[in-house]
């Protein structure tokens, strides 16, 4: 039974880690906490459902057609939102991406409607299958599987090509960075691109599960921030472990204590934590010269 | 002159602080007695500021003491520390960019301004006097410092000189009995450091004031110490006259890596 | 030489709410219900942020959870006077008590939190307080709401929206004193200060704790207090309003005011009401509006809308206006 809702928590856990390092990746690179994550990674996955439903085109073109969506998507929120931004306080940015949260919401209103629609999974007509005793659904699996893919293959980028090294210079130390040529701007657009690509598939990952409205994303991105800031925010390893950490947590709470405040008491966790540890469990103290 | 202060007098005896496994300062002992001015020099990455973070209670020293006076600091918080008399003037000026000059100033008020966040919600008069009163004493200060013509100027729109000043002010202001100077004359142009070098002589003398002085400005140090300490990776290398010590080939050393061939 | 009169920040402050508290007193007395309704609103919502502005604007800790705040000052009003029969002018300070000690609460975690870890921290605290209310069905209604009796003056029902409006202004006249007061003088000073650097705060004598305690509980009482004329104001509450969505949109009306600013708290609380309302009527627009007008307002006007205001005297000092 416990290892059974470990998995499930595991699959949901990936889903908060997804976007807990979408948040993260945009955070280290330009400080920014962005709060229209949520909305961004739903509006992609509107364009993956219409995209399927509507044209019929199935997920093998799909799946990268929506990233190359989302990746636009961020690249433009980034140029034209967030850079006008550069040196003012990071606040301003903070309300900027709410406003951005709100708008996208609506305009999706707008175009698709309030109604819920049913997303199908791509591995929809796979049965339940077992593993070291435990049942575990084909999304769950996907699920997970497809969440630590993106997390490696984003790890990698960043540690071994040119353009992930350029981008980590560019989050460590701007003016340095500048100095040494590395195009700052295009390394913050790249972040965010990732990030809403990273963003992008959690919502394709989770709709399928949840049914597809406008409102999907708003509590994933809540949970996504609290797993990110649970396991600290200094590395995409903490905030991948964060994430899971709370779906695990939230299951077990959900079962074992209580199943309708397994939320707030999850929530309850995370500040007891953070006393503790006041940047999360694997957070590095970023300390200033004084 | 004025009589030296006893309370002004630093005591630090086999500092030690540890940050994980890094030994940021290790068996750190020197003094400064009332009415002194001691610099405090050494490479980058010495372990000056974690010194001074010690001191003003920042930071906890693992092991060893710091005494103002006859008062064990260890452990103290740093507002604690400062009502026992010990002011400290940033490397980068902590200063409010939106706020004028003199409520700058004012901040250091805080201590003496003794009535209670209700009493100042409400409006009780005795808080419009206080608040007077500390306005006049804060008026004395500027002129004393060269800031009088600034008060009601935005700080952010100060030149950078002015905002030295301006923490400077704020100490003065405190009634600090010892001061900790991390590198004051840091960005400033030949005019303002003879003025503030001319200011800290006269605290001390005029004053009484005990001044540490962190500096890498060898001149200045010549200029304004009675004595110099030097560290290096976190431990005493040097003590003694600043000539001294500026001469001593461990210093030189720890400076250029090497000792010149006429040390 | 240094003027020995009230800061001129504090005066014009004052001014600002007591030609605007006029104005809305003619209002009352002659406008027509739905602009009486949108002053009340912004009565309220100014009085809350002016409240977030303490704790955000001048100490720098954000709250993504005020919202949590607002509902304790909501619903203690609301059932005191419900349960317990109290007049709504004991009710309201009563449930404002009750928050403050809830904020100080609050606080002790929050002392050693920042940033992100901090607005995250108290994200949780909105949360678990409306899932409380909601759970708590014996005492608040939950889901079904709650029902708050009128409020009642000297026998008199405060049922029409505009005898509402003297109380509600009243209140925000007062709080806008306060609060200025505390903006111009020492507390203010130290609470800008620990926004500004914890260290060099304390080196100076500011007791970092006492402080960052101090933004909190005042806070949550200006925040609190809206909440119970809010909730004597509509008469019914849900747990539903008091989301996280509230919350956020609290720390957007500051930001968009100008942070810091009790003047521009006022602003941000009618930018707040107002987008919203005029555009009513396309169900998906006041959304999409007021969205692009954070961008734009952020974009355009990175000190708020006050800044607009302050162009004129650019080296002077604004002081904490």
């Amino acid at each position: 039974m416990i290892s059974q809702l470990i998995i499930g928590g595991l699959a949901s856990g990936s889903l908060y880690a997804l976007i807990g390092i979408a948040i993260v990746l945009v955070l280290q690179a330009t400080e920014v906490p962005n709060f229209a994550q949520g909305e961004m990674a739903m509006f992609a996955t509107f364009v993956a459902y219409t995209l399927l439903a509507t044209y019929g085109l199935s997920w093998w073109l799909v799946f990268p057609a929506t990233l190359a969506f989302a990746a636009v998507q961020g690249v433009i929120v980034q140029q034209v939102v967030i850079r006008p931004l550069l040196g003012a306080p990071i606040i301003n940015a903070v309300i900027a991406t709410l406003g951005l949260n709100l708008a996208l919401h609506s305009i999706a209103g707008m175009i698709w409607g309030n109604q819920t629609n049913v997303l199908t999974s791509p591995v929809a007509h796979l049965p339940v299958f077992q593993l070291l005793g435990v049942n575990v659904s084909p999304d769950s699996a996907l699920t997970i599987i497809v969440s630590v893919a993106m997390i490696i293959l984003f790890t990698l980028i960043l540690r071994h090509t040119r353009a992930g090294i350029a981008l980590r210079a560019a989050s460590q130390n701007q003016s340095v960075a500048k100095l040494m040529g590395i195009a700052v701007s295009r390394s913050f657009a790249m972040a965010w691109a990732m990030g809403a690509m990273a963003g992008a598939v959690a919502g394709m990952l989770v709709a399928p599960i949840l049914f597809l409205d406008v409102n999907l994303m708003g509590a994933l991105l809540i949970k996504g921030f609290a797993g990110a800031v649970l396991g600290g925010l200094s590395s995409l390893g903490a905030v991948f472990v964060g994430g899971l950490l709370l779906g695990i947590v939230e299951n077990l709470l959900g079962a074992y204590v209580s199943g309708t405040f397994s939320e707030a008491l999850s929530f309850t966790l995370i500040i007891v934590v953070l006393i503790v540890a006041p940047n999360g469990i694997f957070g590095r103290v970023k300390s200033q010269k004084v | 002159m004025s009589t030296p202060d006893a309370r002004a007098s630093l005591a630090v005896q086999a500092l030690g602080v540890s940050f994980g496994g890094v030994r940021a300062l290790q068996d750190v002992t020197l003094a400064v007695d009332a009415g002194e001015i001691v610099g405090l020099i050494g490479p980058n990455g010495a372990g000056k500021s974690t010194l001074l973070n010690c001191v003003s209670g920042i930071t906890r020293p693992t092991t060893g003491t710091v005494r103002l006076g006859d008062v064990e600091l260890a452990g103290l918080r740093p507002d604690q520390i400062a009502a026992m008399g010990l002011g400290r003037v940033f490397q980068h000026p902590q200063v409010i960019a939106e706020l004028s000059v003199l409520d700058n100033l004012l901040v250091a008020s805080h201590r003496r301004l003794r009535f209670s966040v209700l009493a100042e919600l409400v409006g009780l008069p005795g808080v419009r006097r206080a608040e007077d009163a500390a306005r006049t004493e804060a008026l004395e200060v500027a002129r004393r410092i060269g800031l009088a013509g600034s008060l009601d100027v935005l700080t952010g729109s100060v030149p950078y000189g002015h905002r030295k000043l301006l923490e400077l002010g704020r100490v003065i202001l405190m009634g600090a009995r010892l001061l900790l100077l991390d590198e004051p004359i840091a960005g400033l142009n030949e005019g303002e450091i003879e003025h503030l070098a001319d200011l800290v002589l006269d605290l001390r003398s005029a004053s009484g004031l005990s001044i540490l002085l962190v500096e890498h400005n060898m001149g200045l140090v010549r200029r304004l110490c009675d004595r110099a300490v030097v560290l290096d990776a976190g431990q005493v290398i040097a003590s003694g006259t600043p000539d001294a010590v500026l001469n001593d080939p461990r210093v030189l050393l720890a400076y250029l890596g090497e000792v010149p061939a006429d040390a | 030489m240094v003027s020995p009169a009230i800061p001129a920040a504090a005066r014009r402050d004052r001014l600002l709410v007591a030609a605007v508290a006029v104005f809305v007193g003619a209002m009352a007395l002659f406008g027509g219900g739905y602009f009486v309704y949108l002053l009340n609103l912004i009565g309220i919502f100014s009085l809350v942020a002016i409240g977030l502005n303490i704790l955000t604007g001048f100490s720098g800790q954000t709250s993504l959870g005020h919202a949590g705040f607002f509902a304790v000052g909501a619903y203690a009003s609301g059932v005191l006077a419900q349960r317990f029969g109290l007049p709504f002018w004991l009710a309201i300070p009563v449930a404002g008590a009750l928050a403050t000690l809830i904020g100080a609460a609050i606080a002790l975690p929050a002392l050693r939190l920042k940033n992100l870890y901090l607005a995250i921290a108290t994200l949780g605290f909105g949360i678990v307080t409306q899932k409380l209310i909601f759970e708590w069905r014996g005492v608040t209604g939950g889901g079904a709401g709650l029902q708050v009796p009128t409020p009642q003056l000297f026998g008199v029902p405060l049922a029409e929206g505009s005898r509402m409006t003297w109380i509600i202004w009243a209140t925000l006249l007062a709080g806008t004193w306060a609060a200025s007061q505390l903006a111009s003088g020492r507390t203010g000073r130290a609470l800008i200060m620990l926004r500004e650097s914890e260290a060099a705060a304390g080196c100076i004598g500011i007791h970092v704790a006492r402080y960052k305690v101090v933004a909190f509980a005042l806070s949550a009482f200006y925040t609190a207090v809206a909440g119970g004329l809010y909730a004597n104001l509509v008469r019914y509450i849900n747990p539903e309003s008091f989301s996280v969505n509230m919350s956020i949109m609290f720390l957007a009306m500051i930001v968009i005011g100008g942070l810091g600013s009790v003047r521009g708290a006022l602003l941000g609380a009618a930018f707040y009401v107002a987008v919203p309302e005029a555009v009513r009527g396309f169900k998906e627009a006041p959304g999409l509006i007021f969205g692009i007008s954070l961008m734009l307002v952020m974009i355009l006007l990175p000190g708020g809308l006050i800044s607009v205001f302050r162009r004129r005297k650019p080296a002077r000092a604004a002081a904490a206006a």
